[in-house]
């Protein structure tokens, strides 16, 4: 009786464990699969359109060669530069403003939060009009847009400090006050006890703000306003699928969207470990 | 080195909340003193409003004659060691004794001495390359009354510095606060929730409760002579009884009549209830739990039940209801008694109890206020 | 609603229990609401009193003090030259002088075109040089709202910086008076990194925020109530003015649109009822079903549960708009699905993935199940890690079985913690621009909302509604704030209910 009970329980497992690794492999296969299919019909050269099959029929470097020749170049190095810059200035901001809000207790640090929190309610799109606006006062739009993407991008960036708070939040305060009975200003506090403990959610803000503006796409095509200089890769490549150019640039965007996945994918998997702890902290903090 | 003074300190937090009411007190140089009480009492805000880690809301904190209410922490000549040990975790244990040193811009080999001698009185000298993560509680404590020491400062604060540890090494690192305080020779504030620590560390208590000192004084005092019903309970393990009864007095003498039985208050205990002018009446008795005895037949006491007999090696413990269902607790030596006689003292049995007149305690049922003190 | 005392309570059924619970919890809403009010009722009171205190504190700080602190009222700073602090005294005084320059040079005109937006438009004059009419350009109302909006801001601070600097008179001569000495230049330069460090961190930040956010925000808001649009863009064609609340009117009235189609507020319910649908169905399916997916490769015994793990994950490093641009081609009519569906002769026609509203609507929700699970298998694989395994181990000691020990320890837990990441992904998939826009673009178009702003798909969201209207034939900017205010609205109703009604979520905060 126990001996065949045993029994049940292990074939049950050894059943359920089987449908999961059938459920698991199924998942993974929908889930690459689009990406699987991008890469293999970015080689395709016998035809630009979509087509009914997956595999080519004839591979070649013809669509890569296409972007080489095309204004891609320019929206890739845009889009390179105005990254990079986001990664340096937004990690500077955030960083700024999630560790005083999570350690200093000032008179309007409440209100303040709350105000952040109303202010994010609102639609942002509502305010690319005038930005856009301003913008092209300054001179910042259409071939110029790259500074002003990076200045609209970076400027109201204090507002996504939660992630970053929640992290400091886990730094017990009693560092800083044994740090400050050390004699340590509170300066010294940030430069030499926190920023060194907080090497992950540095990593993660980095990444997140250098990822962000390879998928930016409306404020940018706002922004840009039809001149192809200014585009960055999402404008860009989006203008190859609209009705009149997608028969002829379909492959050209396959390529494309594997050169601009590449290196931002490689980058992610190998800092994969620090973003899987950011996004987890930011849910649980809220 | 420093003398620290509070005025009427007061903590109020943005909540309205007020978690220290005019707090009084003065510290004399190289003193120890404790501050004790249940959690949330407010000896900690205290402590961190003497460390400049909270701000003080009305009343001023001197040390050295100094007013230091808007001086930052680092200025006040203070250092501390913190619950948790607030170890740098990215710096190796030389590292953190060194942090204060250097921010001060001390020559190395200046640190090198102090830091090595530091971490030779604290015996943790082997650990010196190591980070906190790889230390346990006992060497981490260590380590953090390091960093306070080389500090050289005039006031060593402490802030439930042993509660993170077990129980055994707990006493162990006890002994040696006391034999570091000879060493250093400063003044000590120490806090703790935990009363055996203050009776057996502070030259002086101060127990709190609500925000209010409860009282101060030396540990025979506050044992001896608890200025109400709170610092009787807290102070004492396991606690005193108390017991609402009746207060006697027949010809000059006064008795108390607990559960029946009376009992004469002895001679001194009588003369302070007269100088009082006590009258007679209701009353609350305490009587801690060790002069509580077994009487022995024909003896006047008090008819019990025995409901748990604790076994705790050097002594018993004995709770026992009353015939009106209170409950009382007995604490009898084990080399008092005879064997057969602790092999009667099982749960269900009938014992008689009785205890002295001198070791009574008198509370106020109103206030709570011990009859024979002055008022705080 | 009956109220009844806990031992009570344990003795009713399943049934009596939920009833009682949803009394209480419509009964709360008045309650809720009350209190609500009474809240704003009591803040506002307090403001109009503090109000009050601050300039009888002034008042009486310019009869008490000394000839330095009156001077100080006219001649900001003054107080801190005379008494040893130059570095504030200047800054103070510099301050002044900015403020007065620029209101006699440009802010009073801005302030004094504010009420009517401009008064004369472009006009057409004969140039006899050139002998020919031009367009001479007047005034700007776009540039008399941006500039007048900042003006005010600038008073406003203004006079923040005035009161401050009062106060600090008041304060610097009871210091003085008292035999303490005052800060010197010194030492405030030393608080900007230490006990002022927060000012410091916080100035950059700020700023952004004041004059990337707030102002458009203000300034928008603004443009609800003015016509502003494509044919009174304030400058080159027309000006715009105030219109009040015709706009609210307009969006809200069940009168026809333009184009004789059906009313902008049965376009505007019609795109707000989808709205919500959308963030509902978009948020909970990838919530469980990410959940679902976390549990099973959590589960004990699953071998390369990294592998597993980093497949999905890579998903998240592709940016969205190439995945979702490829996916909604291989949706496309003539994508690769209809083409190799039909090539194997599964079908005849084309499946109409995106021309068939209901088609449209389901396809959209699927592919965001897509795109979120292996976002949500994150989240939540850490979260579940973290239920302590003594829970379940004495579940399922109690007798529990898998469904029960989900339904009744992990899905509990999960909801606790997760809370407000429900909200803030509920509200943000509303405002889910990319995935809407790049999918869809709000196609198949709806015919009989054509009438109202921009051409309305079935898919549309307020937000991509909002996008639409902007950058359409007539750009109704003045529309698209009466959205954009619309949004908030109801973002901030359903943020208020679910903070103040839920108890789940209120207690959040005590389990941090």
């Amino acid at each position: 009786m126990e001996q065949k009970r045993h029994m049940g329980l292990k074939t049950l497992n050894r059943v359920s464990n089987t449908a999961i690794y059938i459920l698991l492999i199924i998942i993974s296969v929908v889930w690459l699969i689009p990406f699987v299919f991008i890469l293999l019909q970015s080689f395709r050269v016998e035809s630009t359109y979509q087509v009914g099959y997956v595999i080519p029929h004839e591979w070649g470097w013809q669509n890569y060669l296409n972007l080489w020749n095309s204004d891609f170049k320019r929206w890739y190095l845009n889009t390179f530069i105005i990254a990079l810059a986001s990664a340096v200035l937004i990690t500077i901001i955030q960083l700024c403003m999630s560790y005083t809000l999570s350690r200093f207790r000032f008179k309007m640090r409440a209100g303040l939060m709350r105000f952040m929190l109303i202010l994010g309610m609102f639609p942002g799109m509502l305010t690319m009009i005038i930005l856009y606006r301003v913008l092209s006062d300054l001179g910042l739009t259409q071939a110029n847009a790259v500074p002003g993407l990076i200045l609209v991008g970076v400027a109201s960036s204090g507002m996504g400090y939660y992630v970053s708070k929640g992290f400091f939040d886990t730094i017990p305060k009693s560092l800083d006050e044994a740090a400050r009975v050390d004699g340590a200003t509170r300066f010294q506090v940030l430069y030499k006890i926190i920023l060194p403990l907080s090497k992950p959610i540095v990593i993660y803000t980095i990444l997140t703000a250098f990822m962000g503006p390879w998928g930016d796409y409306v404020f940018a095509r706002y922004v840009a306003f039809g001149t192809s200089a200014g585009y960055n890769v999402a404008v860009g490549m989006y203008s190859w699928l609209t009705n009149d150019q997608i028969a002829r640039m379909y492959t050209t965007f396959c390529a494309g969207g594997v050169i601009v996945a590449l290196p931002v994918t490689i980058l992610f998997l190998c800092l994969q470990k620090y973003y899987v702890e950011g996004v987890t902290g930011g849910a649980v903090k809220g | 080195m420093a003398s620290v003074k509070l005025t009427k300190v007061k903590k109020i937090y943005d909540n309205k909340v007020v978690a220290v009411h005019d707090f009084d007190l003065e510290i004399k140089d190289k003193e120890f003193v404790v501050f004790v009480g249940p959690s949330g009492c407010g000896k900690s805000t205290t402590l961190r409003m003497i460390a400049g880690l909270e701000e003080i809301s009305e009343g001023t904190v001197e040390i050295n004659g100094e007013v230091v209410n808007d001086l930052q922490p680092k200025d006040r000549g203070i250092a501390m060691v913190f619950q948790n040990y607030a170890l740098y975790p990215h710096m190796t244990v030389y590292d953190n004794i060194a942090f204060s040193l250097r921010l001060k811009k001390v020559p190395e080999d200046v640190v090198y001495e102090k830091v090595t001698n530091a971490a030779k009185v604290l015996g943790i000298t082997e650990y010196l390359m190591r980070k906190p993560r790889a230390l346990s509680g006992g060497q981490r404590q260590r380590v953090a009354i390091g960093r306070a020491m080389v500090r050289d400062s005039n006031v060593f604060l402490m802030d439930e510095p042993l509660s993170n540890l077990d129980a055994k090494l707990r006493n162990q690192m006890r002994a040696e606060i006391i034999l570091l305080r000879e060493k250093l020779d400063t003044t000590f504030i120490y806090v703790t929730h935990d009363q055996t620590e203050a009776m057996t560390l502070g030259d002086r208590i101060v127990i709190m409760k609500d925000g209010y000192i409860m009282q101060v004084g030396t540990p025979t005092e506050v044992f001896e002579m608890p200025q109400n019903l709170f610092v009787a309970e807290f102070i004492g393990a396991p606690k005193m009884n108390i017991i609402k009864t009746e207060l006697l007095q027949e010809g000059g003498e006064y008795y108390v009549t607990p559960f029946g039985a009376k009992f004469q208050v002895n001679d001194i205990k009588g003369e302070m209830l007269k100088k009082k002018a006590v009258k007679p009446g209701e009353i609350l008795l305490g009587v801690r739990p060790e002069h509580i005895s077994l009487a022995k037949p024909g003896e006047e006491g008090i008819d019990c039940k025995l409901v748990v007999n604790e076994m705790m090696g050097s002594e018993l413990h004995l709770h026992v209801e009353t015939e009106d269902g209170s409950s009382l607790i007995v604490r009898i030596p084990t080399v008092d008694l005879e064997d057969e006689e602790r092999a009667s003292l099982v749960a269900g049995c009938q014992l008689r109890i009785k205890f002295g007149g001198k070791v009574m305690h008198f509370f106020d049922p109103e206030s709570e206020e011990n009859l024979l003190t002055d008022k705080a | 609603m009956k109220r009844y005392s806990d031992l009570e309570y344990l003795r009713l059924s399943k049934g009596q229990r939920f009833a009682n619970k949803l009394a209480a919890f419509f009964t709360g809403i008045p309650g809720a609401i009350g209190r609500f009010f009474i809240k704003i009722g009591l803040a506002i009171k307090n403001g109009f009193m503090a109000l009050v205190n601050e300039i009888k504190d002034i008042l009486s700080t310019f009869i008490h003090g000394d000839w330095k602190t009156k001077t100080s009222f006219v001649i900001m700073g003054f107080g801190n030259l005379t008494r040893g602090q130059i570095l504030r005294g200047l800054l103070f005084m510099l301050f002044e002088a900015v403020f007065i320059i620029y209101m006699v040079t440009t802010g009073g005109y801005w302030l004094s075109m504010l009420p009517s937006l401009g008064k004369v438009g472009p006009t057409s004059e004969y140039n006899a040089v050139l002998d020919t009419y031009v367009t001479a350009y007047n005034d700007n109302s776009f540039k008399i709202l941006l500039y007048g909006v900042l003006t005010i801001f600038f008073i406003v601070a203004f006079i923040y910086t005035w009161v401050v600097n009062v106060k600090q008179n008041k304060l610097a001569e009871q210091f003085l008076k008292s035999g303490k000495k005052l800060k010197s230049d010194k030492d405030d330069l030393r608080s900007m990194v230490d006990e002022q460090f927060y000012k410091t961190l916080l100035a950059l930040p700020m700023t952004g925020i004041l004059v990337f956010t707030v102002m458009p925000i203000v300034f928008m808001i603004l443009v609800a109530f003015t016509n502003y649009d494509g044919a009174h863009n304030g400058f080159s064609n027309n000006l715009f003015t105030w219109v009040g609340l015709d706009n609210f009117n307009t969006l809200l009235s069940w009168k026809g649109g333009a184009g004789g189609g059906q009313s902008y507020s049965a376009t505007f319910g019609e795109i707000l009822t989808w709205t919500l649908i959308w963030a509902f169905l978009a948020t909970f399916t990838n919530y469980f079903l990410g959940m679902f997916v976390a549990m099973m490769i959590n589960k004990k015994g699953i071998r390369l549960k990294k592998m597993w793990r980093t497949i999905l994950v890579m998903t998240v490093a592709i940016p969205q708009f190439i995945s979702l641009l490829y996916v909604s081609k291989m949706f496309a009519r003539n994508g690769l699905i209809n083409l190799s569906l039909q090539s194997l002769g599964w079908i005849k026609e084309p499946l109409p993935f995106w021309e068939d509203p209901t088609w449209a609507r389901i396809t959209v929700i699927v592919i965001n199940i897509w795109v979120g699970i292996p976002y949500l298998m994150l989240i939540t694989t850490g979260i579940l890690m973290n239920i302590p395994a003594d829970l379940y181990e004495s579940a399922r000691i109690d007798g529990a079985n898998a469904w029960q020990q989900y339904r009744k320890i992990t899905l509990p837990y999960m909801l606790f913690i997760t809370g407000p990441y429900l909200l803030t992904s509920f509200t943000g998939n509303m405002n889910n621009f990319n995935v809407i826009y790049l999918l869809t673009g709000g196609a198949p178009t709806n015919p009989a909302a054509s009438g109202a702003a921009g051409s309305v798909g079935y898919t549309d969201l307020l937000i991509t509604w909002l996008f639409k209207i902007t950058t359409g034939a007539e750009s109704q900017y003045y529309l698209a704030s009466v959205v954009g205010i619309m949004v908030f609205v109801v973002v901030a109703l359903i943020s208020l209910v679910v903070y103040n009604v839920l108890p789940s979520i209120k207690n959040e905060e005590d389990y941090q």
